[in-house]
């Protein structure tokens, strides 16, 4: 069959269209597009079916279903391509984002900053100080070991654009916090409070971990896409209960360190994942709508029992 | 409904003539002392509605966020938010400033400017019209008075600079059981070179956003 493919504007991408066999997958047809355009890779494309009369967002192909498929009965054989932009890995993209912190914290620890904006630089250490290093460099060595060896990801990639977005936000609240708790006017909290906290927040990065064991289980070995509801642990309760533990892993932290930046952080951080679960808790809530014999979605909470 | 739309018509057109008036006076008074007392007395004479019809401005910041304007909010915020910077934070909180020339070039600038564009809206807004001559003024002014605004509130924050470090004020210090600081002269600074990158954006905006009139003008034509 032969396919036009064109853009949002209607000009023709690829002149002539392409020639594929009535067998042929839309991922042959990603295949095909990047051989005779040269630059746009398969992660960078995005096909969809021109928009029917009344319909305001277009229908994206998915990679494993037959061309003869995915077009309607009589139609012509046209795509629309969205260039993405320039991708990268997930994995690449979560490397870069927590390189930073792991890095820039330490920093403020051991090297005489402070003197350069006008701070003495001789100070006292106290013991939360240093043990706030160890949590925060041991957390973001984590994330990195998570992304390499645990996550699964789904989407192969992500705009070349959030590895600047995220890093401005990793990295900016990364200098924030160590200016802060690494001050040499740094006011240390009672040693109790400071137990308390890091404890909470080692208890917590240990449920987060078991959390990312659990969600990595549930994914399919060879990468099909399509959402599982996840069992077992606190997520019999919470949908997204790892951004539950990582939350409360913050808290933890802040409890211990007691800045007004660490704290401005975990609200941050806290709006940002509740943005996502309640996205994730609604896609799971109606794929698993219990209608035609499929499972209901168990009632939880989306993220911040008892509030969300 | 008819009714929610026909009061937020209501609202819009006494808003936006109620700041009129307030520019209107601010202008007024400007221009009378300095033809009468000089530039020193100008920021005495106009400062209560100069602070009036400026910190008004804040509500378009929701009149955006609500959906009663079509203006972004990306581009009203960074206007309103060096406005209520140079009105409060500079010209209302370091009196030394209030003496300067500039004061004279940022009011006049300001007000013939918001005049413009208050009356262009409230017209629209209130009488369904927009003169063509008023719609010309707001898309073409902006070319001469947004540099010389910008001009005069970064001269007035460099005037002020100065005060800002020796008098600490607003200044917030450790130790302090929240284990936070500010430094207003390093904040001041970091304002300053904010406006590097936000007059371009800003001064680019209005020209497409001038673009954008005149091609509507033109088919309407």
């Amino acid at each position: 069959m032969l396919v036009t493919v064109t853009s949002r504007s209607g000009k023709e991408v690829v002149k002539g269209g392409i020639q594929l066999s009535e067998n042929a997958t839309v991922k042959d047809l990603k295949a095909s597009i990047h051989k005779r355009t040269g630059k746009l890779y398969p992660e960078r494309q995005r096909l969809s079916l021109p928009l029917v009369s009344g319909q305001t967002r277009p229908t994206v192909l998915d990679g494993d279903k037959r061309l003869c498929d995915v077009f309607p009965e009589g139609s012509d054989h046209i795509v629309i391509l969205k260039d993405l932009g320039p991708q990268v890995k997930y994995s690449t993209l979560f490397f870069f984002e927590y390189v930073g912190p792991l890095f820039i914290y330490p920093m403020f620890y051991f090297l005489p900053l402070y003197k350069f904006v006008g701070l003495p630089e001789k100070r006292v250490i106290h013991p939360v100080q240093t043990y706030a290093t160890i949590y925060w460099c041991f957390h973001y060595f984590k994330r990195i070991m998570e992304t390499f060896f645990v996550h699964k990801f789904s989407h192969a990639t992500s705009p070349l654009s959030f590895v600047f977005r995220n890093c401005c936000y990793y990295w900016s609240f990364a200098v924030f916090i160590a200016y802060f708790v690494n001050h040499p006017y740094y006011t240390p909290v009672g040693e109790t409070q400071m137990y308390i906290g890091f404890g909470l927040g080692i208890i917590c990065q240990l449920a987060n971990f078991y959390c990312h064991i659990i969600l990595k289980n549930l994914r399919d070995p060879k990468g099909q896409g399509g959402y599982q509801i996840p069992r077992g642990f606190l997520f019999n309760y919470i949908t997204c209960a790892n951004y539950t533990t990582e939350i409360y892993q913050w808290l933890g932290f802040n409890i211990a360190t007691q800045t007004v930046a660490g704290y401005s952080f975990l609200v941050v951080a806290a709006y940002i994942m509740s943005d996502w679960a309640l996205g994730k808790h609604r896609r799971l809530k109606k794929l698993y709508d219990g209608k035609e014999g499929r499972v209901k979605y168990p009632n939880r909470f989306v993220i911040l029992p008892p509030f969300l | 409904m008819a009714g929610l739309a026909i009061l937020k018509r209501i609202y819009l057109a006494v808003y936006n003539w109620v700041v009129f008036a307030g520019w209107l006076q601010v202008l007024y008074w400007a221009v009378q002392t300095l033809r009468t007392s000089g530039y020193e007395a100008v920021y005495a004479a106009v400062e209560r509605p100069l602070q009036f019809a400026q910190t008004a401005a804040i509500l378009e910041i929701f009149h955006g966020m609500f959906g009663l304007v079509r203006s972004p909010v990306s581009a009203t915020l960074p206007q309103i938010g060096s406005r209520i910077y140079v009105t409060w934070a500079i010209l209302w909180s370091f009196p030394e400033t209030r003496t300067s020339p500039i004061v004279s070039s940022l009011v006049l600038s300001w007000s013939i400017t918001e005049l413009i564009r208050y009356s262009f809206f409230g017209m629209r807004e209130a009488f369904g019209i927009t003169p063509s001559f008023l719609q010309w003024l707001r898309y073409s002014t902006f070319y001469i008075l947004y540099p010389t605004g910008i001009s005069s509130e970064v001269g007035l924050i460099l005037t002020a600079l100065p005060y800002v470090k020796v008098s600490e004020k607003y200044c917030l210090r450790m130790p302090n059981r929240l284990n936070i600081a500010f430094d207003n002269y390093f904040a001041t600074l970091f304002t300053l070179a904010s406006y590097i990158p936000g007059s371009p954006y800003m001064y680019t905006y209005m020209i497409g956003q001038r673009a954008k009139a005149l091609a509507k003008a033109k088919k309407s034509a």
